[in-house]
C-alpha cells in the first residue's frame, strides 16, 4: 500500500495530491453548471435533477443560490459540501458589509470561497470540498459584469464564458467555439443574446429540454430567475434554428 | 482494489466516490422500513419494528419515533445509538430557535442544521458518519404539513409519501401507485400500513412489530403530534382491516 | 435628549426621529439618521450611548439580512423584534453590555399587519399602538392617548405625527433639529419628505 492517496494533503512521489485529484473526480460526477458573460450581464445555468413524481419540488435545491444581493454563486459536485459552503460564503458577505460598510466584490468573495478550499487541501484530518464553484455578479456601483471560478484545489480564474461538472469539457469546447465566433463577428452579447447562448450550450448535454434546465439573469441591481416557461420559449427557438440549419445542409447536398 | 480507500476516513476514491457514505447507505437498506405519507390535514409516518428475540421485553417506549420539536417528529432507519445523537443536538437547537425568535423553527431549517451535522462528519474530525437516514414529519406556517428524508451523506429532500430502510425501492414503488394528491390523514394511515405490510418480511400486523406516529392540527388549531402507543395501534390495525390479512385475502 | 416616535396605523407604521447628534452641550451634525433598514419591511429606531447605539444597529442589521440570504424569504416582523430582544437581554448579562433602547417597526407582508415594539436595553418588550423612548414620550403620549385611532391610515398618522411635532418644538428645552419620518408599508420602508 502506497499510502500517498490516502493520507490527506500528502505529496505523492512524484507530485501529485491525490486527494484534491479525486475530489475533481467528484465535481465531474456532478451535474452541469455553466456562466457566460454579456455586455451588461452574466446569466448562470445549470442542468437540472428532474424530480420523482412523489418528491416535493418546492424542496429541490437550487444549484444556483444567493450568496447577498449581488452575488450569485453555481457549483457542481456534491450538495452537502456546497450547502456548507455556500453559508461560509454568505457569513462572510453579511460580515464583510457589517466590518467595511461596503458590499463584497465578487473578486474578494470568490478569493475567499478559493481560500476556504485550498485550507480543506492543506489541513490534518478533513477532505476536500467535492465542488467546482461559479461565482458571478456586480460589484457595487458598477456594471461590468463579473465571472469567475473556483475549484477543490483552490485555485480561481475569471472567464468569459465557462462550465463545470458532467460532460463539462464538451460545453466548454462549445462554448469557446460559440462565444469566439460571436466576438470576431462583432455581435455585442445582449441580455437575450446571452441567455440564449447559455441555454444553447446547455442544451449540448441536456436532452431533456426545458423541464431540466434552469437559469439565472444578473444585471446590476437585479436578478431574475427565469420561468419554465421564459426557458421553454428559448429552447423552442434554439431548436427551430437548429432544424433550419439542417435543412439547409441538406438542400446543399 | 478499492480497500484503500475504504478503511480510513471518509476521503475520495479516484473515481471521486466516498465510499464509507455508501457503505453507511449499505447498512440502513437494512434497517427496518420507515413510511413517511404526507395528507393535506397531517402526516404518518410507520416504521417496522424488528423483533429479535421472544425473550426480549415488550415495552411501551418506542425506539424508531421520536419528537424532535413541538412542531416536528421523526422516524429512524439505521443505528438508533447514531441518531440519538443528532436528536439531542436538533432539539437544543429548536430551543435554542424558539428562544431567540419566540416561534418554533421552520421546518426545513431543522431538517437543514442537522445535515450539515452529517455533512460535517463525511468531511472531518477523523470520524465515521452517521449511520442513519430520518424521515421528518413537521408543520410550519409558511409551508403547512411537511415530509423529508435525509440520509448519511448530508442531503436531503421533501417528499409527499416516501420510505428508507429494507425494501424501499418496492415501498417507493406501492406508494407511488396508490398515492393521490390531497388525500386525508386517514387514508394516508392506510396507505402507511398497507405499504409497510406488504414490505415486511413477517406476515402479520401487530403492534409488536410496527411503529406508528401522527401529526396533525386539533379543533383548537393547534399542532398535535403523537407516537402511537400499542394499544392503539392495534385498534388501528383492526379497524384498518388489514389484520386479518392472511383470511380474507382477496378483499384486499 | 433624543426622539424616537412610533405609531402603527391600519396600513402600517409611521417612525420620527430626531435629527440632532449631540455630545455633551454641543450639536455636532443636524442630519442625523437614529434607524436602520434591517430588511424590506423591518426598520428599526434607536436611542443611547452614541456608539452602541449605531453599533447595535448594524449587527442586527447584518444578522437579520444574513437570515434572509439563508432562507431566501424575509424573517417576520415578529420574529424580528424578539431577535433583538433576545440579543439585549444576552448582551445585559454580559460584561459590558449594548446601552440601547429600539423600537422595531415592521410590516407582516404573510399576515398583511403592521407591527410596532417598544424595546428598552434591559430587554424588555411591548407591542404597542404607539410608542416613543426618552423625554420625547413625556411630551407626546398624552396627545396621542387622545387622538389615537385603531384605524387611522398612514396620512391620519402623519396628521397626528404633525401634532406630536408642535408639541416637542413648543415644551422641548433643546432644538433637536427637526425630525426624520420613515413609513414601513407594505410597499416596504420609505422616508416622507417635508418639512418635519
Amino acid at each position: 500500500m502506497s499510502g500517498y492517496d490516502s493520507a490527506l494533503s500528502i505529496f505523492s512521489p512524484d507530485g501529485h495530491v491525490f486527494q484534491v485529484e479525486y475530489a475533481l473526480e467528484a465535481v465531474k460526477r456532478g451535474t452541469c453548471a455553466i456562466g457566460v458573460k454579456g455586455k451588461d450581464v452574466v446569466v448562470l445555468g445549470a442542468e437540472r435533477r428532474t424530480t420523482l413524481k412523489l418528491q416535493d419540488p418546492r424542496v429541490t435545491p437550487s444549484k444556483i443560490n444567493n450568496v447577498d444581493k449581488h452575488v450569485l454563486l453555481a457549483f457542481a459536485g456534491l450538495n452537502a459540501d456546497a450547502r456548507i459552503l455556500i453559508d461560509k460564503a454568505r457569513v462572510e458577505a453579511q460580515s464583510h458589509r457589517l466590518n467595511l460598510e461596503d458590499p463584497v466584490s465578487i473578486e474578494y468573495l470568490t478569493k475567499y470561497v478559493a481560500g476556504v478550499q485550498q485550507r480543506y487541501t492543506q489541513s490534518g484530518g478533513v477532505r476536500p470540498f467535492g465542488i467546482s464553484t461559479l461565482i458571478a455578479g456586480f460589484d457595487g456601483n458598477d456594471n461590468v459584469p463579473r465571472l469567475y471560478q473556483t475549484e477543490p484545489s483552490g485555485i480561481y480564474s475569471a472567464w468569459k464564458a465557462v462550465a463545470i461538472g458532467r460532460s463539462s469539457k464538451t460545453v466548454n469546447e462549445f462554448l469557446e467555439k460559440n462565444y469566439l465566433q460571436l466576438e470576431e463577428s462583432d455581435v455585442t452579447l445582449d441580455r437575450d443574446r446571452t441567455i440564449k447562448l447559455t441555454i444553447k450550450a446547455l442544451l449540448e448535454i441536456v436532452q431533456t429540454g426545458a423541464k431540466n434546465i434552469e437559469i439565472s439573469v444578473m444585471a446590476p441591481n437585479e436578478t431574475i430567475q427565469l420561468s419554465n416557461d421564459e426557458i421553454a420559449a428559448v429552447v423552442e427557438q434554439v431548436e427551430a434554428e437548429k432544424a433550419a440549419e439542417a435543412e439547409k445542409k441538406q438542400k446543399k447536398k | 482494489m478499492s480497500r484503500r480507500y475504504d478503511s480510513r476516513t471518509t476521503i475520495f476514491s479516484p473515481e471521486g466516490r466516498l465510499y464509507q457514505v455508501e457503505y453507511a447507505l449499505e447498512a440502513i437498506s437494512h434497517a427496518g422500513t420507515a413510511i413517511g405519507v404526507l395528507a393535506n390535514d397531517g402526516v404518518v409516518l410507520a416504521a417496522e419494528k424488528k423483533v429479535t428475540s421472544k425473550l426480549l421485553e415488550q415495552d411501551s417506549s418506542a425506539e424508531k419515533m421520536y419528537i424532535l420539536n413541538d412542531n416536528m417528529i421523526c422516524a429512524v432507519a439505521g443505528m438508533t445509538a447514531d441518531a440519538g445523537i443528532l436528536i439531542n443536538n436538533v432539539r437544543i437547537t429548536a430551543q435554542g430557535y424558539l428562544k431567540t425568535y419566540n416561534e418554533n423553527i421552520p421546518c426545513e431549517m431543522l431538517v437543514r442544521h442537522l445535515c450539515d451535522i452529517k455533512q460535517g462528519y463525511t468531511q472531518h474530525g477523523g470520524l465515521r458518519p452517521f449511520g442513519v437516514s430520518f424521515i421528518y414529519a413537521g408543520y410550519d406556517e409558511r409551508y403547512g404539513f411537511q415530509l423529508y428524508t435525509s440520509n448519511p451523506s448530508g442531503n436531503y429532500s421533501g417528499w409527499k409519501a416516501t420510505s428508507v430502510g429494507a425494501n424501499n425501492s418496492s415501498a417507493q414503488t406501492l406508494l407511488k401507485q396508490d398515492y393521490k394528491n390531497d388525500i386525508n390523514l386517514e387514508e394516508a394511515k392506510n396507505l402507511a400500513l398497507k405499504v409497510l405490510s406488504k414490505t415486511m418480511d413477517s406476515s402479520s400486523l401487530t403492534s409488536e412489530k410496527i411503529e406508528f406516529a401522527t401529526i396533525t392540527k386539533n379543533s383548537n388549531g393547534n399542532i398535535v403530534h403523537r407516537i402511537w402507543k400499542p394499544e392503539q395501534i392495534d385498534q388501528l390495525l383492526h379497524d384498518s382491516g388489514l389484520v386479518e390479512k392472511d383470511e380474507d385475502d382477496e378483499e384486499n | 435628549m433624543d426622539i424616537v416616535l412610533g405609531i402603527k396605523v391600519s396600513d402600517g407604521v409611521v417612525i420620527a426621529t430626531s435629527k440632532a447628534a449631540t455630545r455633551g452641550i454641543s450639536i455636532l451634525k443636524d442630519t442625523d439618521d437614529k434607524t436602520r433598514d434591517l430588511s424590506d419591511h423591518n426598520l428599526m429606531a434607536f436611542t443611547g450611548e452614541s456608539g452602541d447605539t449605531v453599533q447595535f444597529a448594524e449587527y442586527i442589521q447584518a444578522n437579520i439580512q444574513l437570515y434572509n440570504m439563508r432562507e431566501g424569504h424575509e424573517l417576520s416582523p415578529y420574529a424580528v423584534s424578539h431577535f433583538v430582544r433576545n440579543t439585549l437581554a444576552k448582551s445585559l448579562r454580559s460584561r459590558k453590555p449594548y446601552q440601547v433602547n429600539a423600537l422595531l417597526a415592521g410590516y407582516d407582508t404573510d399576515k398583511k399587519t403592521p407591527s410596532l415594539s417598544w424595546i428598552d436595553y434591559l430587554g424588555t418588550k411591548a407591542d404597542l399602538p404607539y410608542a416613543a423612548h426618552g423625554y420625547a414620550a413625556f411630551y407626546t403620549l398624552s396627545l396621542l392617548d387622545h387622538h389615537y385611532r385603531k384605524d387611522m391610515t398612514v396620512e391620519d398618522g402623519l396628521r397626528l405625527l404633525k401634532l406630536c411635532n408642535k408639541e416637542l418644538n413648543t415644551r422641548m428645552p433643546i432644538d433637536f433639529k427637526g425630525l426624520q419620518v420613515k413609513v414601513v408599508n407594505k410597499d416596504g420602508v420609505k422616508v416622507v419628505d417635508g418639512e418635519w
